[in-house]
């Protein structure tokens, strides 16, 4: 019963929207549903069972998007808009709308519904992300919904050659697929047409093109659910399809494709990343590294497996937190060049600190819980002798570390006409709130059965 | 008569390969969206009577009307070069569109030991339709040209599906949603105009530039 809140409530918001006239009463209803969402998450994770069949997995998605909502819709409160009245309301609804088919995609079973709800969330993300409607944002929004589109388009052929695979009495639903009758050539092209498909969506390199341009077109709450929670949604049919390969004996195919392209991505970044000084980008670049680091966790398997998740976890929370951070810096200069970005702590002292701190922990300095993953990471990879693995991947974040470091230290040069900025308590405690979060997971490690 | 429609369609698919003009790649659409509604018509015991006439009639609209109109049209009003400006000859596209099916058409025969349900003609034509549209997007620079390739590796997946709907019909209807987001591509080049050509593996700058 429960569930149908999650449904209804975006429909009803979005009719009462039409007839609101001011943008404040419009906040009001997404940090409504943000806080439903929050609630609901939190009654199913003490009452298992009780948002219909959302599973284990769907359930710790589901979460995680809670999290990065309500600081998200917090934030949101706290920005100036400039935008018209009409432009606003649209906005809103279609963002309760992404934040549905999000919900929908963690809630189902069948991949043919995961596939659609998929398809949704890049429908409405692609309107969020041209809001402004400049430009710019128009051109990044056209790449991203076509790159996006190619990539569910192969997905959606991973499907059918999965229902191939199956022969009679073929299903998409993760419960009817009948491992024994699996043909292992067609679910193991069936899985590189998903992996590929979805590594789109994901960005997994080398099919991340459209992932810097969108977040450095798109509002800094759009971008913490874009890095936050949509990136994980998009994960969750890999994941999913993960299963199906492990019980059909495939594992050690598909663990080698997720190393591969797990490597791929990291070293992808971070050539990239030291190539541009700029913080949105940069930010963008580094969700490309940290979902290659998910990816090389589930290659490795073992106690890698934990790290995943962990990682998962950990990234959301702090990448959706130095988004916002990033859209505060961002309102107080005008600018997203590193280079023209000095005296953040004269401007506001807090954000400058919280910046710094939220870097440290996405390069997994401790307290993060990306410090744990890494370190299970490092130790998976000498527990199974993979030297060169190891040596490639230490370097790679090491040049990753010095290049964002080198950046954004020019942040805290004194600049003398520098004047102190005034901020809504919303926009600089949200993301701060979600860097305390990881913090505390960091130190109380979550269980995952 | 069913395989002649699919072969049919495949011709097409390498008449795209030796055609320079814009104007043609988009007949060639109009004519496989054609092809896919007669096919549909042909392979209608798959389907109960609703999603077949769904089917049928969005296949005819969408993919034979509409979409070649909007091309079209955006080409008119937005100025666009009626050349398709690709990063390879047609001699070379011929070459790796006659790969293509030869690929293509082994994989089906291959895997047709798989799968006792599997066409190797329908299979081999879409799985070359679907890799033909890829090639399309990656060799070209054009926006156009990008959604004419987008368009050919749909047409592909939708003669798979209608291949493998035998197994789960409900794919068949899933599957037409891909259409949704190719109404949205062609309706922002259309209504929004945004520039002709940019390099998908290039960033942006701050004014949509490439950098």
């Amino acid at each position: 019963m429960l569930v149908f809140a999650l449904f209804l409530y975006p429909l009803f918001a979005a009719f009462l929207s039409l007839v609101i006239q001011q943008k404040r009463k419009i906040d009001i209803l997404v940090i409504l549903h943000a806080l439903l969402h929050f609630g609901l998450g939190a009654h199913a994770f003490i009452r298992r069972g009780s948002l219909g069949q959302m599973d284990d997995l769907g359930l710790f998605i589901f979460l995680i998007t809670s999290l990065v909502y309500l600081a998200a819709a917090f934030y949101r409160w706290g920005e100036i808009n400039e935008g018209t009245l009409r432009r606003y309301r649209i906005h809103s609804i279609v963002l309760m709308l992404f934040i549905a088919s999000m919900d929908a995609a963690c809630l189902v079973k069948d991949l043919g519904l995961i596939w659609i709800f998929v398809e949704a969330t890049t429908l409405s993300s692609a309107i969020l992300i041209t809001y402004d409607n400049s430009k710019a944002s128009l051109q990044a929004a056209w790449k991203y919904i076509f790159i996006c589109s190619v990539g569910i388009a192969l997905a959606f052929v991973g499907l059918l050659l999965l229902v191939l695979a199956q022969g009679s009495h073929a299903s998409l639903h993760l419960a009817k697929i009948d491992i024994s009758q699996l043909s292992a050539f067609w679910l193991k092209l069936s899985f590189i047409f998903i992996m590929v498909g979805f590594g789109t969506k994901i960005g997994l390199a080398p099919l991340h093109f459209w992932k810097p341009d969108a977040y450095n077109a798109a509002a800094p709450a759009l971008c913490a659910l874009l890095s936050g929670a949509l990136m994980n949604t998009a994960l969750l049919p890999i994941l999913r399809v993960d299963k199906i390969m492990r019980a059909a004996g495939l594992g050690a195919l598909a663990q080698d494709v997720y190393l591969l392209m797990g490597f791929i991505s990291v070293f992808v970044a971070t050539i990239y990343i030291v190539k541009r000084p700029n913080l949105k980008r940069i930010l963008a670049y580094s969700s490309i590294e940290n979902v290659g680091l998910i990816m090389i966790c589930f290659g490795l398997g073992g106690s890698a497996i934990y790290a995943g998740y962990l990682h998962i976890l950990g990234h959301s929370l702090i990448k959706a937190a130095l988004f916002l951070l990033a859209g505060n810096i961002i309102r107080f200069f005008g600018e997203k060049a590193y280079g023209k970005l000095p005296g953040l702590l004269q401007k506001h002292k807090f954000t400058g600190w919280v910046w710094l701190l939220g870097l440290f922990m996405l390069l997994g300095f401790p307290p993060s819980p990306l410090f744990v993953s890494k370190f299970l990471i490092f130790g998976e990879l000498m527990g199974r002798g993979m030297y060169p693995q190891l040596i490639l991947l230490v370097l790679l974040f090491a040049s990753l570390a010095y290049a964002i470091f080198k950046s954004s230290f020019q942040m805290f040069k004194q600049d003398d006409t520098a004047e102190k900025e005034r901020l809504s308590h919303t926009a600089f405690l949200s993301p701060a709130v979600l860097l305390a979060i990881a913090i505390i997971l960091s130190i109380w490690l979550p269980v995952f059965d | 008569m069913l395989q002649i429609l699919v072969l049919l369609f495949g011709i097409s698919l390498l008449f795209m390969s030796v055609t320079n003009m814009l104007n043609t790649l988009i007949r060639i659409l109009a004519f496989q969206g054609l092809m896919l509604f007669a096919i549909t018509i042909l392979s209608s015991t798959q389907l109960n009577w609703l999603s077949f006439a769904f089917i049928a009639l969005e296949t005819l609209i969408f993919k034979a009307l509409v979409i070649p109109w909007f091309l079209s049209d955006t080409i008119r009003h937005n100025a666009i070069n009626r050349e398709v400006e690709a990063y390879v000859s047609n001699f070379f596209s011929l070459a790796l569109m006659s790969l293509i099916f030869i690929g293509s058409f082994a994989l089906a025969i291959f895997s047709g030991q798989h799968s006792d349900k599997l066409f190797p003609v329908e299979f081999g034509i879409a799985f070359a339709a679907i890799i033909k549209g890829l090639f399309i997007i990656m060799a070209n620079k054009k926006l156009i040209t990008h959604l004419i390739g987008y368009l050919v590796m749909e047409n592909g997946i939708f003669l798979l599906s209608i291949a493998v709907g035998g197994e789960l019909p409900m794919v068949i209807s899933i599957g037409i949603s891909l259409d949704l987001l190719l109404l949205v591509l062609v309706a922002v080049l259309f209504i929004k105009r945004i520039k002709s050509g940019f390099e998908l593996t290039e960033s942006l700058d701050e004014e949509g530039e490439e950098c």
